[in-house]
């Protein structure tokens, strides 16, 4: 059999061994659907109001509009933030499995068998990146049970592209998880830098607060950041219906742009809108650069650990 | 020879860990590594095994040198290490089947070593529990089957038994006397355990990262231990006479303990002390003397 085949064959085998001790551990599974769940749950129950009013100040005096819009275009805001901060907080988790073989000493077993150190770490990370976007699938399921009861106003096509998002926000999380990942080698180190993503991350991308409520140099600063356009490729296409439905019903043209600046539909960076085209430009580049990186430390690490493990 | 090692360095920064040490591996032999933690054994198992590289001398495994062959190194052993690298939540099969398909091993070519392999170790009753429900004697076989799984030439038990119980341990080594009985496997094992060691073909003692005895457990009695005499009773007449020849006594709560200089001196305190005869024993030299007189330690108390 020709040699690549082989390798190929070998990086299929490690890949379902990796998804395979992900998903029979179900605690790791738990413990990745919870924060998002208690995110959707918390919503629900203590929030929702307060962001239904926050949309209701957009509108002009005297505007009605039907509950469900309402409803649901704050739930749609609120998947938007849980998928996308979740797609770079599940990677950071689940990437568990490298770790735990770095722990337990599985590298060194797989590094005497006659696979390529390349193999190994390319394995890791489709393997992180599988895991990651079936529970991120979960989690959008969910959501969009919860989205179903309140109040769908999400096009084929918008539920589409969710998808689409979803993929790329979980490449992106998976490939920095997989850099910021590859120097540590303790569950402590792991802790760490979970804690520190989940507290973080979805303030600096603006999910958890729009991007217009901070300072304009602030907002200049989070423009910078490849996860804010994650953030913002979701929250156009969970809105776009929503945002639609509103004009349906009389919502003026000015107060639609309102809600889109507010809310982070639309990104405007140093006085520049990011058209939605350049925030997947932006996110992929990012992905490109970061495995660009993923590749050099993976080289440089397999060198180096051959002459001091 | 199936190993052939010259001149092997390996240093940590400043510490040395493996300094100029060459042996041979015959093939079909249980080679035993003797030494404390620290004395380089898992450090040249693990440059065999190609985790390591090595910072000088010649490496070869099977005719085949390491630095130029190591992808035909690599099939050419298999390795059991200390700590067990099983997947806890998958099942044994899962575990043998992704370890088999790191070796090129898929399909028909893998039911066909499966079948032999879950005959050769007994697997077929734990074959589709999970590895967290099996008892240390079990985890250990499969660890085993693992390493054995590619068909190597020579297999690699780095400390096998070190934190099992006693029972475990006597399972342990009956399968690998099973292994080595049915399919002439060469094993290279390394421990701190005498009476594994003195079960051995041929046996090399590290101290240091150095080389510092090698030879057959019976030639490494002869050459470093002494024989001694153990006198039950008549213990003041016994020492009395063991004074009279000039020999090292040690004193214990049961028995007086004798040093000879050799065998055949049994004979000359006989002769002319036969009285103090009356319950004795005469214990050839183990490896823990032998240990003790070439490293200075003894592997009880380190």
């Amino acid at each position: 059999m020709n040699g690549k085949i082989i390798e190929c064959r070998k990086l299929v085998s490690l890949i379902r061994r990796n998804t395979k001790c992900y998903f029979k551990d179900k605690f790791m599974f738990f413990i990745s659907m919870i924060t998002p769940l208690i995110l959707l749950i918390l919503f629900a129950t203590f929030l929702r109001n307060v962001y239904i009013e926050s949309f209701k100040s957009a509108f002009p005096e005297n505007f009605t509009v039907d509950n469900r819009i309402l409803e649901g275009i704050t739930g749609a805001w609120l998947m938007s933030s849980i998928l996308s901060v979740s797609s770079v907080t599940v990677a950071f988790c689940s990437n568990v499995i490298m770790i735990n073989d770095k722990i337990d000493g599985n590298l060194n077993d797989l590094r005497v068998s006659p696979v390529k150190g390349t193999t190994v770490s390319l394995a890791y990370f489709i393997s992180n990146f599988f895991v990651t976007f079936i529970v991120m699938m979960c989690l959008m399921l969910i959501g969009h049970i919860y989205l179903a009861c309140v109040g769908w106003y999400i096009s084929v096509g918008d539920a589409f592209m969710i998808i689409v998002d979803v993929f790329c926000g979980v490449l992106f999380g998976t490939l920095l998880a997989g850099v910021v990942e590859s120097f540590i080698s303790n569950q402590g180190g792991l802790s760490a830098v979970s804690t520190l993503v989940s507290s973080m991350y979805g303030f600096i991308c603006g999910a958890y607060m729009p991007l217009s409520t901070f300072a304009a140099g602030l907002r200049n600063v989070l423009g910078c950041l490849p996860g804010t356009y994650g953030v913002g490729i979701l929250r156009n296409h969970y809105m776009s219906g929503y945002l639609d439905a509103l004009a349906d019903a009389g919502l003026p043209s000015e107060a639609i742009e309102g809600i889109r600046a507010s809310f982070d539909a639309k990104i405007e960076v140093f006085g520049t809108e990011i058209p939605l085209g350049a925030m997947y430009g932006i996110l992929l580049g990012t992905c490109a650069v970061l495995l660009a990186a993923y590749i050099l430390i993976v080289v440089f690490k397999n060198k180096k650990k051959k002459a001091a493990v | 020879m199936i190993i052939e090692i010259e001149n092997l360095q390996k240093s940590f920064k400043d510490i040395k860990a493996v300094d100029g040490v060459s042996f041979k591996v015959k093939e079909g032999e249980l080679f035993a590594f003797l030494g404390v933690n620290g004395a380089g054994k898992s450090t040249t198992i693990n440059i065999i095994s190609g985790i390591l590289q090595k910072d000088g001398g010649i490496v070869k495994v099977c005719g085949h040198d390491l630095d130029k062959e190591t992808e035909q190194v690599k099939n050419d052993l298999g390795i059991v290490f200390q700590n067990s690298v099983l997947d806890k939540k998958m099942s044994v099969y899962d575990n043998l089947k992704s370890r088999a398909n790191l070796y090129g091993i898929f399909g028909a070519e893998f039911k066909k070593r499966l079948e032999e392999i879950t005959e050769l170790l007994d697997l077929k009753d734990i074959l589709k529990r999970p590895i967290s429900k099996l008892s240390g004697g079990q985890k250990r076989r499969i660890d085993i089957a693992r390493a054995l799984f590619h068909n190597p030439k020579l297999l690699i038990l780095d400390e096998p038994t070190t934190g099992l119980d006693p029972k475990t341990r006597i399972t342990v080594w009956s399968v690998i006397e099973k292994l080595r009985k049915e399919s002439g496997l060469t094993v290279f094992l390394t421990t701190h355990y005498m009476e594994e060691a003195s079960t051995a073909d041929y046996v090399v003692i590290l101290d240091g990262g150095k080389k510092v005895a090698e030879g057959t457990p019976h030639e490494l009695k002869n050459k470093y231990a002494s024989d001694y005499i153990r006198f039950y009773n008549q213990t003041e007449q016994a020492e009395k006479a063991a004074s009279a020849f000039g020999l090292p006594i040690k004193r214990e709560r049961d028995y007086l303990e004798v040093e000879l200089k050799n065998t055949a001196q049994v004979a000359d305190i006989f002769k002319k002390n036969p009285e103090v005869f009356e319950d004795f024993e005469v214990l050839k030299g183990n490896m823990d003397n032998v240990f003790l007189k070439v490293t200075g330690k003894d592997l009880s108390e380190v």
